[in-house]
């Protein structure tokens, strides 16, 4: 997916990534970047939080307004109300 | 769950045991020292926004994503004015047990739209964007045949930006 931003970018237009997965995120490398520490599935939060949804995406919004740097990354201060783990291949279909 | 995090999860050392333990070779990621730039012209309440994922998420009047896919540089174009309740996810990378209830915690496409009728953004595109779904191996072809084909028809709706949420 940081390919493809990286793709549009060159092509003109600007974008901005919500990744998951911090260090797949900074080796790919896309232009601008937001990290949120959640499971992967959960990058806008918990389901019907709208709140929350909308908070991170507005941190999305605002991080193409004010990034400067290509390569941004900038880390969102929130933390997943429950432990969670790396496993591929076993959730649902 | 097995094991507990405080800090981001090691994703490249532990999808790289994941798949080695069912015998492929390491996945060899790319690693790129720079980035390309296009600077944001105007303010965010005058800007077009479309939204793409990669979670495998597709309308059910649409084929199902394919669970396993590998290579698969399908992309569906989703009518901005899509209901919220009208996609199914087939995707074995990730847990989308929340985003099957609720397909904003992973693709807020209501959200974007509240966004638009406030008028924090400009407008919303005509279409919202589904594919590149994970374990794309054959990373050339993202890079000169179906990154530059998406990017052309974001140019065709007037995209101004693009939110990208992979999974």
């Amino acid at each position: 997916m940081g390919l493809v931003c990286r793709v549009v970018e060159e092509a003109g237009i600007p974008t901005v990534c919500l990744s998951t997965g911090r260090d797949l995120t900074q080796q790919v490398r896309p232009p601008r970047s937001v990290f949120v520490n959640f499971p992967m599935g959960n990058a806008f939060g918990a389901p019907f939080d709208s709140g929350s949804q909308m908070a991170i995406l507005r941190a999305v919004l605002a991080c193409a307004v004010t990034a400067r740097e290509p390569g941004t990354l900038t880390d969102l201060p929130l933390t997943w109300p429950k432990p969670f783990a790396l496993e591929p291949g076993k959730s649902r279909m | 769950m097995t094991t507990t995090t405080t800090g981001p999860i090691a994703y490249v050392e532990g999808l790289a045991k994941h798949y080695g333990s069912m015998g492929h070779p390491p996945y060899q990621w790319t690693i790129n020292t720079d980035a390309p730039w296009t600077s944001l012209t105007r303010p965010l309440s005058q800007c077009r926004v479309t939204m793409l994922t990669s979670g495998g998420i597709s309308l059910c009047n649409m084929p199902a994503f394919d669970p396993m896919a590998r290579n698969d540089h399908r992309l569906d174009a989703i009518p901005v004015t899509a209901g919220s309740t009208d996609f199914q996810i087939h995707d074995s990378y990730y847990d989308h047990r929340d985003a099957d209830q609720d397909i904003n915690c992973q693709f807020p496409i209501d959200r974007l739209r509240e966004l638009a009728s406030s008028g924090e953004i400009g407008s919303l595109a005509p279409r919202f964007w589904s594919g590149f779904m994970g374990r794309i191996y054959n990373r050339s072809k993202v890079l000169t045949e179906s990154g530059p084909a998406f990017a052309d028809e974001l140019k065709r709706d007037g995209v101004d930006l693009l939110i990208a949420v992979p999974a």
